[in-house]
This record gives structure tokens, sequence and C-alpha cells, in this order.
């Protein structure tokens, strides 16, 4: 889980003067918030600062944390099937932690969301990365017509959630996997690292199921019996009930990305997609053609600005990456045309869409508060030693 | 192509994909346009639809969806289930299906499947059996997915469809559906050695060792579905299809 910014005023009035970070890419366009520092340092820069010694271990420090962890979750495993459950996309940071935790001899059992979206590298990494590592699958396919109903709902709510569908399913699988099967440990592969700045205004609703309801009762027509949710009461059963958590493991070794792709080409025949998320074809379609086109939102900001921080490229390497496009032009037209097939939509329908006012989900009933209030606490617990990282 | 060919068998219902066990049990495993794609980008080389919520009933051809699948198959490509008249046959060839699959209806109108060879010539037309096996040992043709028993003997059935113009028969033995068992290769044999046309065999495929098996014993073409769509031990969804290499290992 990340957490907001809270050094960045959102409230404020968009400054009309455009200013960039001096030592990261993020600036006014990307972020309508952001706050500097008199160095010209942004809010997500500062924030970083001030929290990476907290949220990622690195070195020796890691290594025996690291230990540490594994061997409570072995604890907590002995007499079940499998220690801990890992979420798996077919991308590099999910593929990564499947090999780290077999590295470290945990018996994990794989669960993936099957949204409909999958490119055939995504299924083809998955099969291969699984068989050559020896991890058992398990896979949700969620009914497509529900799945297709809820996706073009949140399209016509004009909100850039667009993929809150995908994020809260895949959560409420991992959660209810682990419950059914007496599981304590899902290993997830956020990270600090590389995944540290998040804008509220880029996208919201992760676990609020009363702002994906409320989408759903107003733009959709197809009733939702399959499609995997949670409540924030079931969140609460899981986490202090159940004592199930959720352990972001590439915070406690050196992560990094280029290594971590080139150990995986090598070791287990994984293949690159060229771009954050695009194992997905509606994801690589929803960050780089909707979000950039509608929203003016450009998540490459923020990906390469992470890996400014963390040290992997230069800034100078990051501003040369944003003067192309987010994927390449003829693929976002390949992609334009099998989405609205896939969705049922006219090029006209779609038009539609793209020029509809924006609007956000302050717009639609939601928990917000309660759910800035529950990751600021589990972020306080963090800092205190007392919820793993 | 060195090797014979390796086909998807792709089940269908109410504009889903299912697999089924032994005809029972559909289990949803996803969406068909999304499924063709990623077999394309596998370059498999050919695929099966079949439309089993249309099995028995008089459900048309849903050409809409057929439309959709057809735009993203750049493999031979053939369909079945609910085709009754001449008029769905060329409709479905307008779509871009390569070969219409006739199974109920090669048995109620024979003519079907004469007219059908005669528009298009006889490689398009398949003529698909479902075959059940009597615990006695001794197997008969079934139609209407399988709840409608013709008491026909698999063989004499066969010819009968090599005269009227198939091209090919798409052999399913019922009790191995789903199971990953291996093709049934007794009746593999006996089919094979009754029509000079190519037999497509489906139903137990589990593994490519089955695929050598069922080619040993007489068949043209390995069909498979379960094993294309599950994977390990929690029979978790992925499609999945062999190398190339991988193939020309197995038959080699």
């Amino acid at each position: 889980m990340t957490s907001i910014t809270e050094n960045c005023n959102y409230s404020a009035v968009p400054d009309q003067t455009h200013q960039a970070c001096t030592r990261c890419i993020m600036n006014t366009m990307a972020d309508r918030g952001i706050s500097f520092d008199d160095m010209g340092l942004c809010c997500h820069c500062q924030r970083y600062d001030r929290l990476v010694s907290a949220r990622r271990l690195q070195g020796e420090q890691g290594r025996e944390a690291l230990q540490a962890l594994v061997d409570r979750i072995k604890a907590a495993g002995r007499g079940h099937e499998y220690d801990c459950i890992v979420g798996v996309s077919g991308g590099v940071d999910s593929t990564y932690v499947a090999w780290l935790v077999k590295q470290h001899g945990l018996r994990p059992l794989a669960v993936h969301f099957d949204n409909g979206w999958n490119s055939e590298l995504a299924t083809r990494n998955i099969e291969l990365v699984l068989r050559n590592l020896g991890i058992d699958l398990h896979t949700h396919v969620v009914d497509w017509e529900e799945f297709r109903d809820l996706q073009l709902a949140f399209l016509k709510a004009s909100t850039p959630d667009g993929e809150i569908p995908t994020d809260h399913a895949i959560g409420a699988l991992l959660w209810k996997q682990a419950a059914s099967r007496g599981i304590k440990y899902i290993i997830s592969g956020m990270n600090f690292a590389t995944e540290s700045i998040s804008v509220p205004e880029w996208s919201y609703g992760h676990s609020d199921w009363r702002f994906i309801k409320d989408i759903h009762r107003r733009f959709g027509s197809v009733k939702l019996k399959t499609y995997p949710h949670f409540s924030l009461f079931f969140l609460f059963y899981a986490n202090i009930l159940r004592g199930t958590r959720i352990v972001s493991i590439l915070n406690y070794v050196d992560y990094d990305k280029e290594e971590a792709m080139t150990l995986l080409r090598n070791q287990l025949g994984w293949k690159d997609y060229g771009g954050k998320h695009h194992e997905s074809i509606y994801t690589r379609f929803y960050q780089g053609y909707v979000l950039p086109r509608k929203f003016g939102v450009d998540k490459r900001y923020g990906h390469l600005s992470d890996l400014i921080n963390a040290g992997q490229i230069s800034r100078a390497q990051a501003l040369a990456e944003m003067q192309r496009p987010p994927y390449a032009e003829e693929l976002q037209q390949q992609d334009l045309a099998y989405v609205s097939k896939k969705l049922r939509l006219s090029t006209e329908q779609f038009a539609e869409i793209m020029s509809a006012p924006v609007k956000s989900f302050r717009d639609y009933r939601n928990l917000y508060g309660f759910v800035q209030f529950l990751r600021n606490t589990v972020n306080a617990l963090r800092k205190r030693h007392l919820y793993p990282r | 192509m060195l090797h014979p060919r390796v086909i998807p068998c792709l089940l269908m219902r109410s504009g889903g994909l299912v697999k089924t066990v032994k005809f029972k049990n559909a289990r949803y495993v996803g969406d068909p346009i999304n499924a063709v794609r990623i077999f394309n980008e596998k370059e498999v080389d050919e695929l099966v639809f079949l439309d089993i919520g249309s099995a028995g009933t008089r459900a048309v051809p849903d050409f809409d969806l057929l439309a959709d699948i057809a735009s993203e198959a750049f493999m031979p490509f053939s369909y079945g289930g609910g085709i009754t008249s001449i008029g769905h046959v060329k409709r479905l060839y307008a779509l871009g299906v390569e070969k219409v699959v006739i199974n109920t209806a090669a048995a109620d109108q024979p003519n079907l499947v004469s007219e059908a060879a005669a528009l298009a010539g006889s490689s398009g037309v398949v003529v698909s059996m479902d075959v059940r096996r009597s615990w006695l040992g001794s197997y008969t043709v079934c139609v209407a997915g399988g709840t409608r028993d013709l008491k026909r003997e698999p063989a004499a059935y066969a010819r009968d469809m090599e005269e009227l113009g198939a091209g090919e028969i798409l052999l399913n033995a019922i009790d191995r559906d789903g199971t990953r068992e291996g093709y049934d290769l007794e009746l593999v044999r006996r089919v094979s050695e009754a029509v000079s046309i190519p037999v497509v065999v489906a139903g137990g495929a589990g593994d490519l060792r089955h695929f050598r098996e069922a080619t040993e014993a007489g068949a043209s073409a390995l069909a498979a579905g379960s094993m294309f769509v599950f994977h390990g031990k929690h029979d978790a969804v992925l499609i999945t299809y062999p190398e190339y290499e991988e193939l020309d290992r197995i038959f080699k």
C-alpha cells in the first residue's frame, strides 16, 4: 500500500507557472497539487527521503530482516500445503517476487486474476516461470459479461479510475484465497523503491467497494454475481481477526528492475513487454491512451521519477523517455480497435466517452476519509515495526 | 507443417468459453475473443469452435460473435453448433469460417452435408461424431450433445459421411472428454481404417505422448481442449500450446 503524499496541498489552486522538480521529473502539469521546497525539490522526493529508511531495508540489514520474516512465514505455514500467496500477472515485479520467494525456501501458491485482457506474453510468462520454479497456480476467471459491464461503467463514469475494477478484484481474490486456504501471508510485488509516488488524482478506489458499487449502480446493467470484491469490514476481519499480512518483499532486497529482468530472462525464460503493466492489453491501452488523452495523466512521470529516486536511471534518461509516445502509435490504434470490439463500442460511442467531461471519485459515493485513515494507520504501524513493510 | 495438425478445440455456451468433462459439468473458462487472440499469437495450426449451447436445441449460430472471433483469427478456423441449413453454412463461410462442423444435422438431414460440400468443396465440410462406449465395449454414435443415441456403429457411420461428401471427420470420445487420460485408441483405429478422409480425434488428450499414440493409431490430426486451457494440479485456467520444437520432437 502506498500512502498519500502528506506534503502536497491538493486543495491548492493550480499553479500557472510551470515548474519541475530539480531531482525527479514530476512537475506542475503532471500533478496539479505538487509543491516544492526552497531548493526546488518536489513534495514526492521530500516524502521519499523522509520515508525511505523506514520503508525500505537494504544490504545486510535487509537480509537479516528478510530472513526473520521468512522464518515467521514458514512457522505460520506449518501444517498447511502453502505458507504464502503470490499474485502473478506475468509482469516483472510479480515474477521476481515468485523467484525470490522460492529462493528463500517458501512454499507459495501463485494466484492469477484473469479479467479477459491477458496478452499472449503474459500467459506464456506465467506458464514458463511457474513451471520452471515448480509453483502451483490458482486462476480466477472473471465472468466476462459482468466484467465488461463494470469496465464500461467506469469509462462512462468519466473518472481516471478505469483500472479499479481489476485492482480491487485482485485484492479481493488474494485476501479470499488466503482466508479459504488458511494462509497467513500474501507476498506483494508493490515496492517502495520503484512505486512510491502516488498522486491521489491519478487513481482512487482500490479498496473502496462503496465507490465501485455506486459507479456500477449508475452506469452498469449486468448484475455483479461472481465479481470478486471485499468490504472494509472483510479487510478488518482478514487483517485483525485472522491476522493475514501483506508483505512487500521487494522492500527487503536491493531491487533493481533492470537486473531483475536480466535474471528472469536468463534463468526462467521470461520475456519483456516493453512497458510497466503492459502484460494486460487493457492496462496498456488505459495507461497509454485513455489516461493521457482524456485526463492528461501520464503515469510514466511517476514511474520514471521513482526509478530516478531509486538511482536506477538518470533524470536525463527519464526526460528522453518522456519525449516518446506512451507506446507505439500503431499499437495504440490496434488496441483501440480491439478494446472497442471487446467492449462492444462503436467508434462514435468510444469518441463520446473520450470527450465526456472529466469527473473525480468525489462525484460518487465513497469512503475516502475512512480509507485514508486505515492507510495512515497501517503506515504508522509500519513505522513502529508492528506491520510488515 | 511437418507434423500432424494440433488443434485447440474450444467449447462455447451463451457466448462464453466452457470446458466439460464427459460432456457434463461445463466450467467457465473465459472470453472467446481473448482466447482466439492468444492462440493466434501462439501460432496454432488450426482452431475449432463448438457452440454446445446450441446442441440439440433450435438455437442458430451466434453470427455476431462469430464475426468478431473470425476477425481475430488468423489461423484456419472451424465452427460447429446449431448449423441446420445451407443458409447457415453460406453465412459462416462469408464471415471467414473456413470449415463448418456439422453434427446433429448430419444425422437428421444428411443432404445438408452434400449441399455444403457442393457449395465449397469437401475440404470445407467436417462431420463431427460423438461416440459413446458401452460398458461391454461396443461403440455407438450419439448426437444432440450426446443425449440422443443413434445406435449406429461409428466406422459405418463415418463411411456414410464420407460418401455424402464430408472432407473430414471430427471424432470425439464422450467418455474421454475432459479426462486427460488419453484418446480412445481402439475407436481411433476403427474409424480411421474405415475412411480415407482425414480423421481428427478429440477427447482425452492430456499430454504430448497421447498425440503420438493417436497418430500411430491412424489419426490425421489431434484436437484437445483441457490440455490447452488448464494448468497444474488446481486446474488453473491458463492458455498454453506446445512449442513447435516440442511437437517436432514428439512426432519424430
